[in-house]
């Protein structure tokens, strides 16, 4: 034989070594939908190893080559990054695929808060979470339908796409109290899930009290109070009215009942009272003694005088006046 | 007087020798150095990200991957309670209880983490990110390697606020972003 013929006869033999050991790649699909089985046809004789390492487990298998190696559906449900190793003696043939969601089929909802005061703008926020059958996050575009409803009143609804699983929502309050049902559903199938969000009257409105004179004390009574929205706010809600006068500051904290907050206050000669719920300012009530003839501090309550004006527009608005034991 | 020169500087190189020899030692035998990870908050919406959440996420998935990581390697499902919940805590503890099962052990080295977070929901309670990862893969049957790989890989992340910190709910690799 030439020598070139031996250079040849040497090559080919390292050539089919590398053949041999040559870690070749199985015959799998880059992409796999969850829960979806293959079929691995193998060659040759003899037995192997076959491993498959996915996100939710590990699979190890002697199979017969020349025999197909075959994984069931309930083996890819997980989505995510899988290695197929076949190993026979110290040859392996690998393949790295990835298993896809398959179709939304599942919602998680989170919706917040729980109670949330009427009219509020941006107030409720929705989160959903799409998954498949099998759990897993769905990273395609999905329609989700979110709706807020109270009983008796319109739904608000919207439908916004999830992005890579999520979709979200950030919705204004209705104007009344009450349970909102709030939902969020994949259209064109049943899912659906419910969240109660309780809508309860906002921040008081149009804060407004009346003044009595007694023998010893001043009584003062709320009107009934109501939100914006004309809901009215929740017995046991704290309405502060306050007396100032030469003495100082006296404070008298009231709860709200049957819509009504009423305190009493000590008898002054010249206070000033107001009103507060909250964060929200009321009217302000002036009182003066009349002071007929010196009457002073025991005379009757026919004989104080009022004036009584809303702060809010920087002046005593009202006129000033007499009354019987009462307030103009 | 020669003599406690000598001693003075033979204690000074001693000394020297010892501290540049405990600087290259101790982070070697230090258990499991936290995985390097790099956070974009630029594209989060619809919350912006607040500077103690950021180093939160920070903090918390790096040592979410190194409890993975020791999990992986010493069939350990409990080494993941500290970072993990919901579903990526079950899918990884069944991959585990499957490894022990079959005597197969996954050893990674974590080269780092280029996190973007995505989405931050409106009420802070959840934040959807995108990694990728460098990681060397070994997976050992007993003594021998079955499958070794540098790879990049790309996770979808869904970390979710737990009782004290900042936990991974879904880690779902995908093909690419």
């Amino acid at each position: 034989m030439s020598k070139l013929g031996y250079i040849l006869l040497a090559l080919a033999t390292c050539l089919f070594a590398s053949y041999v050991a040559h870690a070749g790649e199985l015959n799998i699909p880059n992409q796999l939908s969850s829960g979806q089985g293959f079929s691995i046809p193998t060659s040759g004789t003899g037995t192997a190893t076959f491993y498959l390492i996915g996100p939710a487990g590990v699979i190890k298998r002697a199979v017969h080559l020349g025999d197909a190696v075959n994984v069931a559906g309930e083996e890819t449900r997980a989505a995510g990054r899988y290695v197929a190793v076949l190993r026979s003696g110290d040859s392996n043939d690998t393949k790295v695929f990835f298993v896809t969601p398959g179709r939304p089929a599942a919602l998680n909802f989170l919706a917040r808060p729980s109670r949330v005061p009427t009219a509020k703008p941006d107030a409720i926020s929705g989160v959903a979470f799409v998954f498949d059958g099998y759990k897993n996050l769905m990273l395609e575009s999905v329609p989700v339908n979110f709706s807020l409803a109270v009983e008796k009143s319109a739904p608000a609804s919207r439908t916004v796409p999830a992005k890579d699983g999520i979709a979200w929502i950030q919705m204004a309050s209705g104007r009344s109290q009450g349970a909102a049902q709030f939902v969020a559903s994949l259209p064109a199938t049943d899912v659906s899930v419910r969240r109660v969000v309780q809508q309860v009257a906002g921040d008081a409105c149009n804060l407004h009290m009346k003044a009595q004179a007694m023998a010893k004390t001043i009584v003062v009574e709320t009107d009934p109070i109501r939100d914006c929205s004309g809901n009215a706010v929740p017995d046991g809600t704290i309405v502060t009215f306050t007396e100032t006068d030469s003495r100082g500051l006296s404070t008298v904290d009231a709860r709200v009942k049957r819509g009504i907050a009423r305190a009493e206050l000590p008898l002054s000669e010249n206070a000033t009272i107001s009103v507060a719920a909250g964060v929200v300012l009321g009217n302000e009530v002036h009182i003066r003694w009349a002071s007929p003839g010196n009457g002073g501090a025991g005379a009757a309550r026919a004989n104080l005088k009022f004036k009584d004006g809303i702060a809010t527009d920087g002046g005593r608005a009202n006129a000033e006046g007499s009354a019987t034991g009462g307030r103009e | 007087m020669i003599k406690t020169s000598i001693f003075r500087r033979c204690t000074r190189a001693l000394l020297l020798l010892w501290a540049s020899w405990a600087a290259f030692v101790f982070p070697v035998l230090a258990d499991d150095p936290a995985p390097k990870v790099q956070l974009s908050i630029s594209g989060a919406t619809p919350r912006e990200v607040e500077d103690t959440t950021e180093k939160a996420i920070v903090r918390d998935y790096s040592a979410a991957w190194a409890a993975l990581t020791k999990a992986l390697a010493g069939n350990r499902a409990g080494a993941l309670e500290a970072g993990f919940t919901g579903a990526a805590h079950d899918e990884l503890a069944a991959r585990i209880e499957q490894q022990a099962k079959n005597g197969v052990r996954t050893q990674i080295t974590d080269r780092g983490h280029n996190l973007e977070a995505v989405i931050y929901t409106p009420e802070g309670s959840a934040m959807q990110l995108h990694d990728t990862a460098q990681l060397d893969i070994q997976v050992l049957d007993g003594g021998n390697v079955i499958h070794s790989e540098h790879a990049t890989v790309h996770y979808v992340v869904l970390m979710t606020v737990a009782e004290d910190r900042w936990k991974v709910r879904l880690l779902q690799a995908v093909p690419g972003f």
